[in-house]
């Protein structure tokens, strides 16, 4: 039961996009297409979910028993750049086919701060091992949907008629409003 | 002496992190409910990226370039906790508003783009007046986004009251679809702006 | 190979340096942020149970008061209050309970026997502002004073509920009826 609130909660009621303004930069840069957000999105969930893990034992077994909180935020980006790092090389041996759908996203995700800010939320709640790994993936969906769900709009709007001074950012960041009130209909669902 | 003011202004206004270069969204984003609010995230973010940009660019002949991005994430990493220190000790009631994005100033684009781009090939001196810039830039934007908020939200300017008596706030300015509608507009009149000046000129 | 080993030397440099001065601002900071943290609660403690001057944690962890405490609505703590005298004035809880937006965090404070609650504060919410929010004003809060374990604690029947905030209402009713015989089983148990 716990396991769901843990997940709806991260993808809808607080999603991390539109409620908990996190990612922002990707969610405006890579959402013309659908196509590539999906691949942002799955490159980004895949991050997480793997960033939660080794976040988790970080802290666990290394912050907390020799009593280094103010650490934190060195340990987990540089954490965070090296498995993107790795991520990148281990999928470019295993599957080529695949690197080239996500590879261009990849160093893009170190910068994004919804990585970052999941790690730090999970220990700020003291989240257990399992609980984590959820939360991880609870983001990593969250983020996938807004940002589909925009290109989606976008994509329509290439043919819509757009003040000029609108067009491209203004015109996103509006729609993202619209999108962020529809989700605020979640709260209360948890 | 004039490449110097000229590197200074860029920041303010022709390459503005916020509303011509689109980084550092985030906190613009989150934390702009107030225009002190704004204010505040914006000089903790301007600390951070002149401490990061100097040390950056006097390291720079230092720093083999392939672990440039992790040397200067270390960095940026230790002046981020710096602020957050200090920030939590002094000024403990703005520490707790700006939460979890004071922490998340590391992946700010906007400071590890400085480094990378500016810093890392330019004197220091020079590293300094960008950083100082494009701080000053990322600041104002936020205080006037959390301004506008602030006016409708609210019916106050850094606490100042400036409405007519019988306003009624306008809660969802206060609510995440009102950052991104604020800034969707401002972004929108800042272009009309910018293209009436560039025709008269 | 001399390359590689100059990248491993720099790195672990500016690693060094980097540990070595967070651990020093870190020390320095450390003791002021405690006693911010207990300034804020004696304060908060003061507005519930009048005239503390002083107090005592019982039971339950601290990391109850910080902004992004655990969410475990099992979670207590229980702090007894002094006069300048010296002299027991009574004790307070925080505890929390699921509002609207996120877990509702309140403070309670309550006489010595026959336990009567003097006070209630909310501590930290994450509810629509304008609407949730109200549970924070003193007409809403000074409802629960003067009840005691005897009393229902209920929305709609001896504590009325606020329009268009019925969820955050009952998150603070919840958290105020749930832990007060938990906290004065704790307080009796350390007596």
């Amino acid at each position: 039961m716990e396991i769901a609130l843990i997940f709806l909660s991260a993808v809808f009621v607080n999603n991390f996009v539109l409620v908990r303004f996190l990612g922002i930069c990707p969610f405006m840069g890579v959402s013309r297409q659908i196509e590539t957000s999906l691949g942002m999105g799955l490159a980004t969930t895949f991050v997480m979910v793997v960033a939660s893990t080794v976040s988790w034992l970080i802290q666990n077994f290394i912050l907390a028993p020799y009593n280094l909180p103010y650490l934190q935020n060195v340990a987990f980006i540089l954490v965070i750049a090296s498995m993107v790092q790795l991520v990148e090389m281990f999928i470019n041996k295993a599957s080529p086919s695949l690197y080239k759908a996500m590879g261009i996203f990849l160093p893009l995700i170190t910068t994004n701060c919804a990585i970052l800010g999941m790690a730090l939320l999970l220990v700020m709640r003291s989240y257990s091992f399992g609980h984590s790994i959820i939360f991880g993936l609870g983001a990593g969906v969250g983020f996938t949907l807004a940002l589909v769900l925009l290109a989606g709009i976008r994509e329509e709007l290439e043919f819509a008629d757009i003040p000029d001074a609108l067009k491209g950012a203004g015109i996103a960041f509006i729609i993202a409003g619209l999108l962020s009130m529809a989700f605020g209909g979640f709260a209360g669902l948890v | 002496m004039q490449v110097r003011i000229r590197t200074l202004v860029r920041g303010l206004w022709e390459d503005n992190p916020v509303f011509r270069l689109l980084i550092g969204l985030c906190p613009a984003l989150a934390v702009t409910t107030a225009a002190t609010y704004g204010m505040a995230m914006g000089l903790a973010t301007s600390f951070v990226l002149i401490c990061s940009s100097t040390i950056v660019s006097l390291l720079k002949n230092v720093i083999p370039r392939k672990v440039r991005i992790p040397s200067y994430i270390i960095i940026i990493a230790t002046f981020v906790t710096i602020v957050d220190l200090v920030m939590d000790a002094f000024l403990p009631d703005l520490h707790s508003v700006l939460g979890l994005f004071i922490p998340l100033i590391v992946v700010n684009c906007l400071v590890l783009g400085r480094s990378e781009a500016f810093a890392s090939k330019n004197t220091t001196m020079a590293s300094i007046v960008d950083a100082i810039g494009m701080g000053i830039g990322f600041t104002w934007a936020l205080t006037l986004l959390g301004a506008v908020r602030e006016v409708f939200g609210m019916g106050t300017v850094f606490g100042l009251s400036v409405v007519w008596d019988g306003f009624v706030p306008w809660t969802i300015m206060s609510l995440p679809p009102g950052a991104f509608i604020s800034l969707g507009v401002l972004v929108g009149l800042l272009n009309v702006i910018g293209r009436r000046l560039s025709e008269r000129s | 190979m001399r390359e590689s080993i100059r990248m491993v030397v720099v790195l672990a440099v500016i690693a060094m340096v980097s540990g070595a001065v967070l651990t020093q601002v870190y020390n320095y900071t450390y003791e002021i942020i405690q006693a911010n943290l207990v300034r804020e609660l004696e304060e908060s403690v003061a507005e519930v149970l009048p005239n503390t001057v002083s107090m005592e944690i019982l039971a339950g962890s601290a990391e109850l008061l910080a902004d992004n405490g655990p969410d475990d609505e099992d979670s207590i703590l229980v702090l007894e209050g002094y006069d300048e005298d010296g002299s027991l004035l009574g004790f307070a809880y925080v505890t929390q309970s699921p509002g609207y937006g996120g877990p509702v965090k309140v403070l309670v404070g309550v006489s010595l026997e026959p336990y009567e609650i003097l006070g209630v504060k909310v501590l930290d919410h994450a509810e629509t502002p304008g609407l949730g929010t109200r549970i924070e004003e003193v007409s809403f809060r000074e409802q629960f004073v003067g009840k005691t374990l005897d009393d229902p604690i209920e929305l709609s029947n001896d504590i009325d509920s606020l329009t268009g905030a019925t969820v955050s209402a009952a998150g603070v009713v919840n958290a105020v009826r749930d832990g007060l015989p938990r906290a004065i089983r704790t307080y009796e148990g350390r007596r």
